[in-house]
């Protein structure tokens, strides 16, 4: 009898649950179709332009989602909201978000039905997920009211890029930001200090990079010349596209540097499973060598990043990998350690190695997601219109990394200015003035939710580049190729949970038994066959004919 | 009378040694991080700092706390705290004593209700829907509400509370108290070990909490600090040029500064609640 009791009870909750769930999803599918027609006509002549900004004739409100960085934490009193409503008549209303929760409260307010009308710092391949919920719109079906972005796209020859966010449906569902010219900023960096003295050359392939460590182990017997940081993931991300003519990151305990098992043949327009190519044993073999040669550190692969920053930085090794911003704080830690002028850090251009000297990426950055209840919105036509401008147009943009010509910069051609006013010193801009508002913080400019900082029209990504990084990035573009990016496989709902499961296993039996390789525990000659036949036993063939065939129907839709 | 046997002698000297040890590896990871906090660059660079501070330095904490919205976020965070341990301690001890008495009515069915919350749940989605549809969204009632009764919490409690002999009741009741009179004069004031244990429960989860917060408060001026301090870690570890941050030296040492920033006021509670931590009050309660 009681046993019944509870049976009942225990019923009407999951019941009651279900039903809760259930009805939270079908709210969200009401009042999908009307709408469009009627509000075009009256909608078309509210939009015009004035002082070169986007002008709504009525006042209107949109609700946005905000990342907050707390380099920058967003304040109400910001000049950046205000300027941007008295010139474009559109006030933006703000969920803020702290932006170490932003993905998983984005996941949660999509879901709910919650979820504001304009989305943005969303990285392609983290939409996947809403697409099926039917609360984003695919967005690719209303580029041509987007004129702006339009243009940057046939400008700059996006087409294929644009195909890396295609679903299987043939939409795209983010609206990406845009780069002109793609910019590497992942690098080795080396004390060139060290290299003068020694009258050492600076190296421009992989075995000149070898030869500089040897000469540096010759004469600093005590140091171990190259102990990376990032598990090693990230330089054998950088080195991939050398030796495989693909990035072949490894996932390392601090961070995954590791893509697609899969390479991608342009010739072919097919795909491989780069993993057992023989171009990637070379990769192997070569980075064997330097460990056993004791020209690069064992620990590389262990270490976590802090220690092997601190061995950098107190010149106990003299390579590492860095970015822009790692390689400044490096430097600071130096300067505490080594002292002022006792040292000189800079990034190697991306070493050439069997394959040739390439980098690969894409140039689709992170975007913008329009949700359902943007097309509810009476003024929809009015909302992609205003994204349009502000993230796509150059006065937009320019407006968002610079503010408003003659209050808040000068120009002069191309060279941009920051009134002696304002201070940026993330950029290096005006970053002793005395008594200066940081045009960041104080006044909400720059922000990651509206600029990529390298990013948009040549002209804009340069003008926050200091002088070093400009030259990096000018020279890797103008020594280095480009390589074509991979398509997105879009596989059906089914294909893709398997495809996914096997993935991850193919991936953990590379990473594991390339760290071995690496650091010679495996041994390339001996263990390469067995290497290769565990693959095929862990399915890495049909994983790769799955692949293909669902590519080639892809293709033929 | 006290036999100081040769046993009992080295019984003590191997016991105080062994309690010793354990103090000694407790403290040692709270003094190192203490050290930490006020280092310099250069010494934390080194890893030479152990549990005395090299290179005096209090830069991390001048950023963090010259910080208004670090101070408005702190005072959330006790307000969130106090009123939330207070409702939950209310709602608690009252289910949890209802839940003891043996006559109550349907019991077993409420019990039943209380544990299949441990075993199931709606889940994040469904909950926040709630919330919302409650309109609780951006109020304190958010934080301090749905999370106010917690099961382990009220089952422990329930345990103590049938743990007191029920010839006290009897006895009460006779002399013509009724339920409510029985809870607030005998049952409570007999109860303050478990009270003091709940307090301590419920006010270290609250001051810790950042999810809740996180889902159900759309504003930065009333996100409590430890949604502040997740904040700013993520952004001095974020490893991106393009939102990296400006903190510059203070990245170095902040999660120390942090720990300590957190940890020092809630760690303040416990002395306060440590004399309540008393065994045998009710010895001899009961005779015959």
């Amino acid at each position: 009898m009681r046993k019944k009791l509870s049976k009942v009870i225990a019923m009407i909750l999951a019941i009651a649950t279900a039903a809760s769930v259930t009805a939270g999803c079908s709210k969200s599918d009401t009042g999908n179709a009307p709408a469009a027609s009627e509000a075009t006509t009256s909608e078309d002549s509210n939009i015009t332009t004035k002082d070169g900004f986007f002008y709504s004739k009525e006042p209107v409100t949109f609700s946005m989602l905000f990342s907050d960085n707390s380099a920058y934490p967003y304040k109400d009193s910001w000049e950046f909201f205000k300027i941007l409503q008295e010139k474009t008549n559109v006030k933006l209303d703000l969920t803020i978000v702290p932006m170490s929760d932003y993905n998983s409260k984005r996941s949660v307010l999509i879901a709910s039905g919650q979820a504001p009308e304009i989305i943005p710092k969303t990285y392609p391949g983290s939409e996947d997920q809403y697409v099926t919920s039917g609360q984003i719109l695919p967005i690719s079906d209303y580029v041509n009211e987007m004129p702006n972005y339009s243009k940057e796209v046939k400008e700059w020859n996006l087409a294929d890029d644009l195909k890396t966010i295609m679903q299987a449906d043939g939409k795209y569902y983010v609206l990406p930001e845009l780069h002109e010219s793609f910019v590497q900023d992942y690098s080795l960096c080396v004390r060139t200090d060290i290299l003068k003295k020694n009258n050492i050359k600076m190296p421009e392939t992989w075995d000149e990079f070898e030869s500089m460590l040897k000469q540096l182990k010759t004469l600093y017997p005590d140091v171990t010349p190259f102990s990376d940081r990032w598990q090693f993931g990230a330089t054998m991300q950088i080195a991939g596209p050398a030796f495989v003519k693909t990035p072949t990151g490894l996932k390392g305990t601090d961070a995954d540097w590791s893509g697609s098992p899969l390479y991608y043949n342009k010739d072919k327009d097919n795909f491989d499973f780069y993993p057992t190519m023989q171009e990637y044993k070379t990769e192997l073999a070569y980075f064997n060598k330097l460990v056993k040669e004791g020209l690069m550190d064992k620990e590389s692969a262990t270490q976590t990043s802090d220690q092997a920053i601190n061995k950098f930085v107190t010149g106990k090794s003299f390579v590492i990998s860095c970015n822009a911003q790692q390689l400044k704080d490096y430097r600071k830690k130096m300067a505490a350690n080594l002292g002022e002028g006792n040292f000189e850090v800079e990034k190697l251009n991306i070493l050439s190695g069997p394959a040739g000297k390439n980098i690969s990426g894409n140039r689709l950055e992170n975007g913008i997601l329009i949700t359902q209840k943007a097309k509810e919105d009476k003024n929809f036509k009015t909302l992609l219109k205003f994204v349009d401008w502000l993230y796509y147009s150059y006065e937009g943009q320019e407006f968002c990394k610079w503010g408003v010509e003659g209050t808040h910069f000068t120009k002069d051609g191309n060279n941009y200015k920051l009134n002696d006013s304002y201070t940026l010193p993330d950029y290096g801009l005006n970053p002793d003035a005395k008594n200066a508002k940081d045009f960041r913080k104080d006044l909400g400019f720059a922000s990651g939710v509206f600029i990529l900082s390298y990013g948009g029209p040549n002209t804009l990504a340069y003008s926050y580049m200091a002088d070093e990084d400009k030259k990096f990035s000018e020279n890797v573009s103008k020594t280095c190729t480009l390589l074509p990016n991979a398509p997105k496989i879009a596989y059906d709902e089914d294909t893709k949970e398997s495809q996914n499961m096997l993935e991850s296993t193919l991936k953990d039996y590379m990473n594991q038994m390339s760290y071995k390789f690496i650091l010679g525990q495996a041994d390339l000659d001996k263990d390469w066959d067995s290497y290769v036949k565990t693959f095929d036993s862990k399915g890495a063939t049909k994983y790769l004919e799955t692949a293909n065939a669902a590519y080639q129907e892809q293709k033929n839709k | 009378m006290i036999i100081k046997s040769k046993g009992y002698k080295t019984f003590r000297v191997i016991n105080v040694f062994i309690m010793l040890l354990v103090i000694v590896i407790t403290l040692f990871p709270v003094l190192n991080i203490l050290a930490k906090s006020f280092s310099d660059l250069k010494n934390l660079t080194q890893n030479t700092v152990s549990i005395i501070p090299k290179g005096f330095n209090v830069d991390t904490y001048k950023t963090i706390m010259g910080d208004m919205d670090f101070w408005n976020d702190y005072k959330n965070t006790v307000i969130y705290t106090v009123l939330g341990t207070i409702i939950s301690l209310v709602m608690t001890t009252m289910f949890a004593y209802a839940l003891s008495v043996p006559r109550l009515m349907g019991k077993k069915f409420l019990t039943a209700f209380v544990v299949f919350t441990m075993f199931f749940n709606g889940g994040i989605i469904p909950n926040y829907m709630i919330v919302n549809g409650l309109h609780m969204r951006n109020t304190v009632w958010a934080i301090v509400v749905p999370g106010a009764i917690s099961t382990f919490n009220l089952i422990v409690m329930r345990t103590f509370f049938e743990g007191i002999p029920k010839e006290l009741e009897e006895a009460a009741s006779i002399d013509g108290m009724n339920t409510y009179g029985i809870l607030m004069r005998i049952i409570i004031p007999l109860s303050k070990p478990i009270i003091a244990t709940m307090v301590l429960f419920y006010a270290v989860g609250m001051w810790n909490s950042w999810f809740s917060a996180f889902l159900y408060l759309d504003h930065t001026e009333l996100l409590p600090v430890t949604i502040y301090l997740r904040n700013l870690i993520a952004g001095a570890m974020s490893a991106t040029g393009a939102d990296a941050d400006s903190l510059g030296t203070v990245s170095v040492n902040i999660k120390y500064v942090t720990i300590v920033l957190t940890s020092v006021p809630i760690l303040c509670v416990y002395p306060f609640l440590q004399k309540y931590f008393v065994q045998g009050v009710m010895i001899g309660s009961v005779k015959g």
